[in-house]
């Protein structure tokens, strides 16, 4: 796996292309071949989608907050919420932010980070260190917003301590390539992960979800549920590595990926890998892909649902399946608000 | 026990674990050693091949210069030197037919102690009611006996030595050979192409059913020896037939190449199963000498509801590189892949299948059990594809590792691709312990801990070993026992 921060924007040399095993599926060569303009600066307004929730707000407009930095840390020290936006309005130029966010021990932080994407053809890359300490807990609430033709990349590295707690639930709705990796450093000692992620994605999009957690220590925890559906000619990608080092006993893993295609033209490629070391472990993972549950559709219909009301139902409660899982209940509003506008614009 | 050096403890241990270890002492003829179109020229002159062969060779030569050795399996192993091998051996005899009173008496030795009836009479003293089966002997690079042949013929089913296909059957050959595993698919198979020196062909003509299973034994002797041999077995329509092949070598110090590839072709209403027992020896428990198995096998299921099943027992070899794979073409064609692998020792196992659905109403199925013990390494590697025009396209996947021991590892690495809307792909994945509490169980009703651990891994195998033949069921589950003597306590 390339390091989360390996692709510098300036530096063609960086860019992945499909021979680089954990971006076979995408390609971003093959979209960008030189390192593009760098993007003209941007006031951004203060707000956002989750505006509503208040907290704390930093924001990136085209790759630079309000003082001009392209890289901001914060650190949370009680129960705080933190708006981090990346802003993008720029026309076939690029730009790139990096953010540090660190959670003491024994704090909570609720990270709602959104990327917010206007113009077109634009490239932006956005790095993330994630710090938690001792018995702390941070969700992580990604909303990745990009134009049909951007390409949007976004790693993150997260370190978690004993006790800790991370949680993080991405939703996607794709553009010509949008990469979001997570690699998280697992302790064991009682942290415990949660990965989940969303993708909706229609027109000939592409959203690519990756992950990868590193359990190194004794008794470490990780639950990942991955659903996405795509249509048109979209297409969705999920690659989840889960390595369980020597002597990481106890450690107890569940990975599930489960799509529904639409189309014939649509595409879904899954990688959810298991990589083990240590023989005192329960690791487990599931894939599906495939079309509605016919039996289902057809006992809909029999209840007097017309077919194409009986298939956004269904499809709605495949997906919902996910944004059950966040514990935040504004949250999980807007998240469902959310998926029910892009399944309406799928159809 | 005092008296003896700890060097000696090991090796006798070692010797009980890996019965096939002996070599014979014979007279061999080799080709000079190391790879380039002379040794080409000397395979395919002493072959008596015809010219457009040698030129296939020569061709598959020049692509693999250009190819590179992949690079991406899980395994970590000493590079081959590839001009410090011989690409020929072959045991020294008569010329004229051959029957079984001309072979060398050491060879016929060597399959006896083996276990593999050569004798057709002595197949036929068997048990009452056993089945029989025809073999293919292959002693290094040639093919010493295939018994069977005339009783096979009278029901039109060819089953010789490839070599001998390409003399008397080369319009077979020619139309078929390649035509699943292209020269340049790998590297391994470039390698293959060149300097393959024997193997099996088998032609079932339409409507038969092969009377008998079919296997090959292969043994590789001679230290230095690079072993490649072809096997290209065609099923016309609606023919079946069954196919097993099993491989053992001397214990070396050295490390040997095994570089085989095998070419299935089934076409409409046809069906093949192969299996494969593979005890190649697996070096010594530090991991020194063994044998690289770098193998390719595919089919072509051409046909419509054309069926390949795969089978295999791995339990040989220092390290394997293997994905015996299906291409699905044929409307309702279907493909299966049922695996075991153990590693122990400092075994590296990097094994898998490919089911590519390239037609429509189009099936797969995959179990696949790993067991690694002592400081091995096994994974599973997969893909699973579906084509746009793969409609009805189901796959269902089960893949479970056993780990054995604190220090051996267990990687499952499958990718998935599908790119129709009617295709249903499921795919399950289970890393677990041998459980203390079965193990203290199955202990406290009076086994040993190898008994004990040898009972929970053949039920842990059992789906796969189903899929056997059934007298050679018997052998692997014997052979699942023995690969994992002293991975416990």
């Amino acid at each position: 796996m390339t390091a989360p921060f390996a692709i510098d924007l300036r530096n063609a040399e960086t860019f992945p292309t499909r021979r680089v095993e954990d971006w076979k599926w995408s390609d971003l060569r093959k979209f960008l071949r030189a390192a593009p303009e760098p993007s003209p600066a941007l006031a951004v307004a203060p707000g956002g989608p989750f505006a509503a929730l208040g907290g704390e707000e930093i924001a990136f407009g085209n790759g630079r907050d309000s003082a001009g930095a392209s890289e901001v840390g914060y650190v949370a020290r009680g129960r705080e919420t933190l708006r981090l936006r990346f802003v993008t309005d720029a026309s076939g130029t690029g730009h790139q932010a990096r953010a540090t966010v660190e959670v003491e021990a024994g704090a909570a932080l609720l990270l709602l980070e959104t990327y917010e994407g206007s113009g077109s053809a634009y490239v932006a890359n956005a790095g993330l260190s994630l710090k938690l300490g001792k018995g702390a807990r941070l969700t992580r609430i990604v909303l990745l917003d990009d134009q049909a033709d951007a390409l949007s990349i976004s790693a993150a590295e997260v370190a978690l301590s004993e006790g800790a707690v991370f949680e993080q639930t991405v939703l996607a709705s794709g553009a010509r390539l949008q990469r979001h990796e997570t690699r998280v450093a697992h302790p064991g000692h009682g942290a415990s992960v949660r990965l989940d992620g969303l993708y909706v994605l229609g027109g000939e999009r592409h959203a690519d979800l990756t992950t990868v957690v590193e359990h190194a220590g004794v008794g470490g925890e990780t639950r990942q549920l991955t659903k996405g559906v795509v249509s048109g000619r979209a297409r969705g990608v999920f690659q989840g590595r889960i390595v369980v080092a020597h002597g990481a006993d106890k450690t107890d893993a569940r990975m599930g990926h489960h799509a529904l295609i639409l189309s014939d033209r649509a595409e879904v490629d899954a990688k959810p890998e298991l990589e083990i070391y240590a023989d005192d472990v329960a690791c487990a993972h599931g894939n599906t892909i495939g079309a509605l549950d016919e039996n289902a559709l057809f006992y809909a219909r029999a209840r007097g649902i017309p077919e194409p009301e009986a298939r956004a139902m269904l499809t709605e409660a495949f997906l919902g399946e996910v944004l059950d899982r966040i514990e935040d209940e504004r949250v999980r509003e807007f998240a469902r608000g959310w998926l029910g506008a892009r399944l309406e614009a799928l159809s | 026990m005092s008296s003896l050096s700890p060097e000696t403890v090991q090796t006798v241990a070692g010797l009980e674990k890996y019965k096939h270890g002996f070599s014979t002492d014979i007279e061999q003829e080799f080709a000079p050693k190391g790879l380039n179109t002379d040794v080409i020229r000397f395979i395919s002159e002493k072959k008596g091949e015809p010219e457009w062969m040698l030129e296939w060779r020569l061709a598959a030569y020049e692509r693999w210069q250009a190819m590179e050795e992949p690079t991406w399996a899980k395994v970590d192993y000493t590079p081959v030197d590839y001009q410090d091998l011989y690409y020929y051996a072959a045991p020294k005899q008569k010329a004229g037919p051959k029957s079984l009173d001309e072979i060398d008496p050491e060879i016929l030795e060597t399959y006896k102690k083996l276990g593999i009836p050569l004798k057709e009479q002595e197949v036929l003293a068997g048990v009452e009611g056993a089945s029989r089966y025809a073999v293919d002997a292959v002693f290094d690079s040639v093919s010493v006996v295939t018994t069977f042949r005339e009783e096979l013929a009278k029901a039109g089913v060819i089953f010789m030595p490839i070599s001998e296909a390409l003399r008397e059957h080369p319009e077979l050959v020619r139309q078929y050979l390649g035509s699943v595993v292209p020269v340049s698919d790998n590297y391994f198979a470039a390698l293959n192409s060149a300097v393959f020196s024997d193997g099996s062909f088998v032609y079932v003509p339409p409507g038969v059913r092969c009377p008998m299973e079919l296997s090959t034994y292969f043994r590789i002797n001679a230290s230095s020896t690079g072993q490649f041999e072809r096997t290209l077995i065609i099923a016309d329509k609606g023919a079946y037939v069954s196919y097993l092949e099993g491989c053992t070598a001397p214990m070396r110090d050295e490390n040997q190449l095994h570089a085989a590839v095998v070419e299935l072709v089934a076409l409409d209403d046809a069906e093949i199963k192969y299996s494969t027992v593979q005890n190649w020896y697996p070096g010594d428990a530090e991991g020194k000498g063994g044998i690289y198995n770098f193998v390719t096998k595919r089919a072509d299921c051409r046909g419509d509801r054309s069926k390949v099943s795969w089978t295999q027992v791995e339990t040989g070899s220092a390290v394997t590189w293997k994905y015996p794979s299906c291409l699905l073409k044929g409307d309702g064609a279907s493909g299966e892949f049922y695996s075991i692998a153990i590693t122990n020792g400092r075994q590296q196992a990097d094994t898998g299948t490919k089911m590519v659905h390239l037609g429509p109403n189009t099936r797969s199925r995959i179990i696949s059990k790993g067991v690694s013990a002592g400081r091995s390494t096994n994974t599973y590697r997969g893909l699973v594809s579906a084509h746009p025009k793969a409609k009805g396209a189901r796959n269902f996947t089960q893949c479970d590792s056993l780990l054995i021991g604190k220090d051996c590892a267990a990687h499952t690495v499958p990718y998935v691709e599908a790119r129709n809307s009617q295709a249903q792909f499921e795919h399950e994945a289970t890393t677990t312990r041998l459980s203390d509490d079965q193990l203290f169980y199955a202990m406290q009703r009076g086994l040993s801990q190898e008994e004990a651990v040898a009972l929970l891994v053949n039920g842990f195998v059992r789906d796969v070993l189903q899929q056997l033949p059934m007298e050679f069921a018997v052998e692997a589950q014997k052979l699942v026992a023995i690969s994992l003597e002293g991975s416990v306590g």
